[in-house]
């Protein structure tokens, strides 16, 4: 059975259709690309699959559940997490601070008034090997808000992880970054794909980065669904190649 | 019987009619700007005072005229002056300022005016009664329900029709493309303000006609509207004016049958308003949150 | 090294508790040497403490409740209406009183708790009259415009000695230390415990904290009730200092002014809030005695914190620490 199964999904504001009836199906262990031009719909898809909207039609699939209509706090619990393309973390907090967050909530602790020591070292243990997966171990004592950005979209990524997804949605990870932080995150991602074998959806403009990483890619064009299929056919499919035209990566 | 409720409900248009003319006043500045003008009573105040100092020289028709104006001049440099600064940071901040703003403007008339009442001279034409049967309808409280129901009209009409008017309702809705399409914000905030104030400043002159003037008068006026903005739902116009004139009605209604309840009904109706629709009689789900 | 919040805890930071515990102990021996008294201490204190639990919520969790005087008095009505009718029992009163408040809040919170932003400071504002409005009308059994009066705090039987609080003065100041004491640990106890990050983390990025699973409506009603309880606490504190609870101590200027103490003292500390407290009573007390007209004082004051020092005292203070 397939991680994720999207059907038939649209979404429309008023007159604006944002998103036409698209459908996808991911599978565990699959990394899949999400790519199209400017006002493609993407990261409204994305909203959609996480429960910021809710789909005027359709239905999606979460690993046998329908979640259609789960709240986002809800979804997250099922094992979806995602980044945001603007950065959302906790900006006047520490790295260390922002992930003990995630990972407190994750283990159920939430609504805890005290925290026993065995608990506590756990906690710390795996607050630890993110820190270290993410390359933040020298700046964990440092305010988020103040890092680079690379370091910030790795802190949020570190954040998603904690909640031990088993789907994890990247909405434009590299974006505003230079060529150093781009190789960086897509080593990250990278990783987190082969070790953990984590099932990752990303939302990419940098061709670089989705044609490193991608099993398949899916493209869209506004709203609709364009083309899907593995990284070759789709640099070989003429119309994407025409949707694209005139576009910078 | 249905004569006394007749009466009840007439005089409760009335005071809703009033209650509206505040509110709405509120109301622009709040959808605009997201800011919550405490100072509105104070401008009120303001509004009534100016109109008590210039009638000797103009007359009470044109002290009506001119202390709106005048009001509204004083409102826009305060926007520009300290509320420009705090649009955009945490709703906290303007809370605060206009907060405070209702303190001096409130001790500050009684400063210049001196904290004693003052009598406010209408015309004797219009503090005549209809009629002895209508003896509660004076000339003068008409007076106000029309004057009231012109001010909303034109506002309507040049919310409407008016490429200034459309922008505010446009900005109410989503500012920040107004902005990227050129519109100066701005100026639009200030000129939304001013218009609000204008309102608040014409209630002054109105209520000092019907009550006398007094540097406290402001702040008991100012819940009422809260309620008719939450009431009719925040972020919407038309709500208010409802939501006005609704807790005007009940007002005058719970009169007949529990006098000491009048003022009451207002809090219940908001109450059960907010438990059966929480977003008010008109208000649109997500607004403000 | 950028500014941190204060999450985990380390030497460092004991010395300004330390210092701060140490004023509070020794108050009625420092307070008449700059020309104060005690009782004015001991006022400042419950005040103080409410301010703390305004900031519980705003600067802790980022909600902007500006009726929380609604719950402070009927703290202090529910205190008072004990000692008044029921039983001459210093502690039952406190206890009555925050429950009262407590309890209403709690139920107040589960309506508005969806709303948030502006929309939620004008319904607690709103609400907060009503409660106004009841103190006011009812006076049958409120006492109306007059108060609530007379009723007296009373001596407490300890076991082994009765502490007269009623008359001597610096008895009832550690006492109500005491109190707060109680309340300041709870408060501190409840910030850094996993949920106290929760509220952090609602407050520095609502979507973010949705986003990792946090159920953010409950989570803020419960910052909410708890923010109530501390608050009707302090207002049955505050019946006792002044045997006697005012319909004004519930109008939204009251709330306005606690939201004042807060953001004067730095919105964003724990201690914050007390400091913005002495400072407010302080200068209130001293424009009040100088003019009729300390309100338009009372006005600049808060237009100027907030054009001017946002982040209060404390938040400038580190501010130009970690430059």
């Amino acid at each position: 059975m397939s991680l994720l199964q999207v059907k038939n999904v649209s979404k429309h504001f008023g007159s604006l259709v944002a998103v036409n009836n698209i459908s996808m199906t991911v599978e565990h262990g699959e990394l899949r690309a999400i790519i199209g031009p400017n006002g493609a719909g993407k990261t409204t898809f994305f909203n959609l699959i996480t429960g910021f909207y809710r789909p005027n039609t359709g239905r999606i699939i979460f690993d046998g559940q329908d979640v259609t209509h789960l709240l986002p706090a809800r979804r997250v619990w099922c094992g979806m997490a995602r980044t945001f393309q603007v950065t959302e973390v906790f900006p006047e907090l520490t790295v260390w601070e922002n992930l003990r967050i995630a990972v407190e909530v994750a283990s159920g602790l939430r609504l805890r008034a005290w925290l026993s020591q065995t608990d506590d070292d756990k906690i710390r243990v795996r607050i630890q090997e993110l820190i270290e997966m993410g390359g933040l171990a020298s700046k964990a004592d440092r305010q988020v808000g103040e890092l680079s950005h690379g370091d910030q979209r790795a802190t949020e990524i570190m954040m998603a992880l904690a909640l031990k997804p088993r789907l994890l949605l990247l909405d434009e990870p590299t974006a505003g970054m230079g060529d150093q932080e781009t190789y960086e995150i897509t080593q990250l991602i990278r990783q987190l794909h082969k070790d953990s074998k984590l099932t990752i959806v990303l939302i990419e403009h940098d061709m670089r980065v989705v044609f490193h990483l991608a099993d398949r890619i899916m493209v869209l064009d506004q709203g609709k669904f364009l083309a899907e299929g593995t990284p070759a056919e789709i640099a070989a499919n003429k119309a994407v190649q025409t949707a694209y035209l005139g576009q910078a990566a | 019987m249905t004569q006394l409720l007749l009466f009840n409900i007439t005089n409760g248009l009335i005071i809703g009619a009033f209650y509206v003319l505040m509110a709405i006043g509120l109301s622009l500045i709040l959808n605009l700007s997201n800011v919550i003008n405490f100072a509105h009573g104070g401008f009120l105040v303001v509004g009534g005072y100016i109109a008590y100092t210039i009638e000797p020289y103009l007359g009470f028709w044109g002290a009506l005229i001119v202390s709106p104006f005048l009001t509204a001049i004083i409102g826009l440099a305060v926007e520009k002056v300290l509320i420009s600064r705090v649009y955009g940071r945490d709703p906290l901040y303007s809370l605060l300022l206009t907060f405070g703003l209702a303190f001096i403007l409130e001790d500050g008339t009684r400063v210049i005016w001196g904290a004693n009442g003052k009598p406010f001279t209408i015309p004797a034409a219009l503090a005549q009664p209809l009629s002895n049967e209508f003896f509660f309808i004076t000339g003068y409280r008409l007076f106000m329900v029309a004057m009231v129901a012109a001010m909303i009209a034109i506002l309507f009409a040049l919310l409407r029709y008016t490429r200034a008017g459309i922008r505010v309702r446009a900005g109410t809705l989503d500012l920040e493309t107004v902005s990227v399409l050129g519109v100066n914000v701005r100026a639009l905030r200030s000129l939304n303000f001013a218009v609000g104030i204008f309102l608040a400043g014409l209630s002054g002159v109105l209520a000092g006609g019907q009550l006398g003037l007094e540097p406290t008068m402001g702040a008991g006026l100012l819940m009422p509207s809260f309620i008719a903005i939450i009431v009719g739902g925040v972020g919407s116009l038309a709500g208010t004016l409802v939501g006005g004139l609704l807790i005007g009605v009940a007002s005058g209604v719970t009169a007949v049958f529990f006098p000491a309840a009048s003022e009451a009904i207002m809090y219940v109706l908001m109450a059960v308003v907010l438990l059966i629709r929480p977003r008010g009689l008109f208000g649109e789900e997500g607004m403000l949150t | 090294m950028s500014g941190k919040l204060q999450l985990e805890s380390s030497g460092r930071k004991f010395v300004a508790p330390v210092a701060i515990w140490t004023a509070l102990l020794l108050a009625p021996f420092w307070m008449p040497l700059l020309g104060g008294y005690t009782a004015l201490g001991t006022r400042v204190l419950v005040l103080g403490l409410a301010a703390m639990s305004v900031n519980f919520l705003l600067g802790f969790t980022g909600v902007l409740s500006f009726g929380h005087a609604a719950w402070f008095g009927i703290g202090a009505y529910g205190c008072g209406m004990i000692l008044k009718f029921v039983a001459p029992s210093t502690p039952l009163g406190i206890l009555a009183g925050t429950l009262a408040g407590g309890l209403a809040g709690a139920a107040l919170g589960a309506l508005i708790v969806r709303r948030r932003g502006v929309y939620f400071a004008m319904v607690t504002i709103a609400f907060g009259q009503v409660f106004y409005y009841i103190a006011f009308q009812w006076s049958s059994v409120t006492g109306g415009d007059d108060g609530l009066r007379p009723f007296y705090r009373q001596p407490l039987h300890l076991g082994i000695a009765t502490v007269d609080i009623l008359n001597n003065a610096v008895a009832f100041y550690y006492f109500v230390l005491a109190c707060f004491a109680l309340a300041a640990a709870a408060m501190a106890f409840i910030l850094r415990s996993p949920f106290g990050r929760t509220m952090l983390a609602i407050r520095e990025n609502e979507r973010r904290a949705r986003f990792l699973g946090i159920p953010i409506e409950l989570h803020i009603w419960i910052a909410f009730t708890l923010s109530c309880f501390f608050m009707a606490y302090a207002g049955s504190l505050y019946a006792l200092v002044n045997n006697f609870a005012d319909p004004r101590g519930l109008h939204y200027s009251q709330s306005g002014d606690f939201v004042m103490m807060a953001v004067m003292g730095g919105m964003r500390s724990f201690w914050g809030p007390l400091l913005g407290a002495i400072v407010f009573v302080v200068f209130q007390d001293y424009v009040s005695s100088v003019t009729i007209n300390w309100q338009i004082f009372i006005g600049f004051l808060f237009v100027l914190v907030v054009l001017f020092f946002p982040r209060g005292i404390l938040g400038a203070i580190r501010r130009r620490a970690a430059l």
